[in-house]
């Protein structure tokens, strides 16, 4: 049996299945408890696990952040919500120069299981300093893993596996998906980590993207059926592990790959696959790997230049024609 | 699977090749690396290299013949099959080595005078036997891509003679093999002996190069299309040559010998910075005008190398000091006569210098070397009765003309480059810095 659910009742259900299975699982963040959520995610959560697991923290990423990652390395199995990602940035040392480095400096003696969890990307008009796309900037970090959910199933079946991973998982959600219907089954389910999916089928050309780009690249892919080109578009699910095989996969079977990444195109996850999918793609390709990232620049407040400074369907319906030589 | 090896394209207006001398015979063991024959192009003389291993089983074009590029010229038989049988297989299937190949459409080709082609490309063209070269690619900069190689799959145009059946004795198909190019060392060619034979001024017939040839093919165009004009200068040599000898005395010990020459690229060079119009190209309706001043230097080819002439190219010569451009051009030089030029070493040139000065000629002109806007021919340095304040002494000179294309650069301005060079050859401490 499935129901349909919003996105962010996906993500309530994935931690409280997981804190009712496991009591060292804990939520800790601004607003989570009182507030229910500042996006209401965790609507209900006091009521059922109280005060001492629903923990309602001071403005302080570096402090909360930092207590989470004691917590993980004494035996607890912290969940840490970042209002934004934006905000996670003051709390770089915590979670980039420690959680992840803390089981390879400890010589094995302090995994850190902790999930660190938010909204990431543009959410309409936030400016430039709270429009953070995170992804290309952390995943450079070794020892961490990297989930980015497209829809509700995706984001109830990760986040069950992130909590219990033994290691930090940062888990990028995204403030304009929260809404979005998806069907969830009643059962129980997990989704692995490092296994692509495909959101759409077609033979003429490989789209790689992930979270709520890949919207727009369904959008894009509509278009470019009515002209005649058939794409793949690939959902990488989590971005460390990267599951290079199924892109590959893909990529020998139609030539062309176009990758979107709503990060800045400078060493970005979108350079990392096109990097990766030239290395083992580089006989079957017919054109170079193009990419569509945002644009080089701040995200700006007007609604139309952001529109236009992310990666939209246009641009992406212009990379495939331009890689297909349809252009 | 015996290997076929057809002329490959070296250059990137190479269109056929001569087989200057096969280095292995029929029969002879060969691995991969080995280089297996010479082959002139329209530039150069340039070494065959094969990427397998295996046996020379036929030689299909002999020494001395010119072939179209991807022509068959030679099959390998692999060291795992019977050289006889693959020989046998190639005669029963090859038309006579004299009958011209189809000509293939012009490929489109690299500055480097590689075929521009996908990965995806390539492997497809492999999987159907398509010779790449026969293609006209759709991609920009005319790339073959795979809806090109698709196209010729579906109309038929493969390009590899496969062996009929009947034909083969152990069902081995023919595939191309990749080959690759660098200079060769020195080689005798026909030439030589056709010129010794004639000996005594008897009528006869001498076969041109290769090279020789595109060298007169160009300076037809050049003299014919290009208007030109020349401007004489003589420079007074006393402060140079005094200054080279005593640079030459200082340098013995490090190996270094400057030439009047070396003097003169760095100051064609410098000069040129005063006068970027000596650094442009005619483009029809405007002028290129390049950023990297590359000294072209002509240098004559001894006759067991065909004869003619190559340009040699001191690139970026007005950022080096005279030692690095005197090592440069005797480099160059040397590698001419002997191993001959890579085609990188005779490009890009924007400004030439010929000098016959050591032939003792006093004054000449040249012809201009497209798509150069200038020429500097070169006499030599002479001892002369000059008047220097007021008085009849002996003094060196030496006289220099320019030819240059009027299109580019007029009479007035070809007069100010020439002060200005003068000013540096007559002040020569100015190039040294």
């Amino acid at each position: 049996m499935t129901r349909t659910i919003e996105f962010r009742d996906a993500l309530r259900e994935a931690m409280s299945e997981e804190m009712r299975r496991d009591t060292r699982v804990f939520l800790m963040g601004e607003e989570v408890a009182e507030y229910q959520g500042a996006y209401k995610v965790s609507r209900g959560m006091l009521e059922e696990f109280g005060p001492q697991r629903v923990i309602d923290t001071p403005i302080s990423e570096t402090g909360f952040a930092g207590l989470g990652i004691g917590a993980a390395m004494s035996g607890l199995r912290p969940i840490i919500e970042f209002m934004s990602w934006s905000f996670s940035l003051v709390a770089a040392d915590q979670i980039l120069n420690n959680a992840p480095k803390m089981l390879y400096m400890s010589g094995g003696q302090f995994p850190t299981p902790i999930v660190f969890r938010g909204n990431n990307g543009a959410g309409g008009q936030l400016g430039s300093t709270h429009s953070w796309c995170v992804e290309s900037l952390y995943s450079n970090v070794p020892g961490l893993k990297m989930v980015i959910p497209f829809d509700a199933y995706d984001a109830k079946g990760l986040l069950k596996t992130a909590i219990r991973d033994d290691n930090p998982v940062f888990f990028l959600e995204s403030e304009r998906l929260l809404g979005v219907k998806g069907e969830v089954p009643e059962d129980e389910y997990l989704i692995p980590f490092g296994e692509a999916t495909t959101r759409r089928q077609g033979g003429d050309c490989s789209i790689v993207s992930f979270g709520r780009p890949l919207y727009f690249c369904l959008e894009a892919a509509g278009v470019l059926a009515d002209e005649g080109i058939e794409c793949d578009v690939i959902d990488c699910r989590t971005i460390r592990p990267l599951d290079i095989d199924s892109i590959a996969e893909s990529v020998r079977r139609t030539n062309y790959c176009v990758v979107v990444d709503q990060s800045w195109p400078f060493a970005s996850v979108g350079a990392e696959v096109a990097a990766q999918v030239g290395e083992v793609c580089f006989d079957d390709l017919d054109n170079h790997v193009v990419r569509v990232h945002s644009d080089n620049v701040p995200a700006p407040y007007a609604y139309n230049l952001e529109q236009e400074m992310l990666p939209n369907a246009r641009k992406i319906v212009e990379a495939v024609r331009a890689v297909t030589y349809n252009a | 699977m015996s290997i076929e090896i057809t002329m490959p394209r070296l250059s990137d207006t190479m269109e056929r090749g001569m087989i200057i001398k096969w280095n292995v015979k029929e029969g002879d063991a060969v691995s991969a690396g080995d280089s297996v024959a010479d082959i002139e192009t329209d530039k150069a003389i340039m070494e065959m290299q094969v990427f397998d291993d295996g046996h020379m089983a036929r030689i299909v074009v002999p020494a001395g013949e010119t072939v179209e590029v991807g022509t068959l010229i030679a099959v390998l038989a692999e060291d795992d099959e019977a050289v006889e049988d693959v020989a046998g297989a190639v005669s029963a299937s090859m038309p006579p080595a004299s009958a011209p190949a189809p000509t293939p459409a012009p490929a489109p080709v690299a500055g480097d005078g590689r075929i521009k082609a996908s990965p995806v490309a390539r492997r497809l063209a492999e999987e159907h036997g398509i010779n790449l070269a026969g293609l006209q690619g759709s991609g920009p900069g005319g790339r073959i891509v795979k809806r090109d190689v698709q196209r010729a799959v579906e109309t038929g145009q493969e390009t590899v003679a496969a062996v009929p059946p009947s034909a083969q004795p152990s069902g081995t198909p023919v595939t191309p093999t990749p080959v690759t190019a660098s200079p060769a060392p020195p080689v005798t060619s026909g030439l030589t002996t056709a010129i010794e034979t004639i000996g005594g001024l008897k009528p006869g017939s001498v076969p041109l190069s290769n090279i020789r040839q595109m060298t007169a093919r160009r300076l037809v165009e050049a003299k014919s299309t290009i208007p030109h004009y020349q401007v004489t200068v003589t420079f007074d040599m006393d402060a140079l040559l005094g200054l080279r000898s005593t640079l030459n005395e200082q340098l013995t010990d490090q190996g270094i010998k400057l030439s009047l020459n070396d003097f003169l690229v760095r100051g064609c060079a410098l000069a040129i910075h005063d006068h970027p119009e000596f650094n442009a190209s005619w483009g029809g309706d405007h002028l290129e005008i390049h950023a990297d001043v590359n000294i072209g230097l002509a240098i004559a080819l001894p006759p067991e190398r065909g004869g003619g002439l190559v340009v040699a190219t001191i690139r970026q010569a007005d950022r080096k000091s005279l030692r690095t451009i005197s090592q440069d051009s005797k480099h160059l030089a040397e590698k001419a006569r002997t191993r001959g030029l890579t085609i990188e070493e005779m490009a890009d040139s924007t400004f030439t210098i010929s000098n016959l000065g050591m032939f003792g000629v006093d004054h000449f002109t040249a012809i201009i070397n497209p798509p150069n806007s200038a020429i500097l021919a070169v006499g030599a340095a002479l001892q002369k009765p000059v008047v220097r304040d007021g008085e009849l002494t002996v003094g060196w000179e030496m006289s220099a003309t320019l030819s240059l294309d009027h299109r580019i650069i007029d009479g007035a301005s070809a007069a100010r480059y020439l002060a200005t060079l003068k000013q540096m050859i007559e002040n020569p401490a100015t190039l040294l810095v």
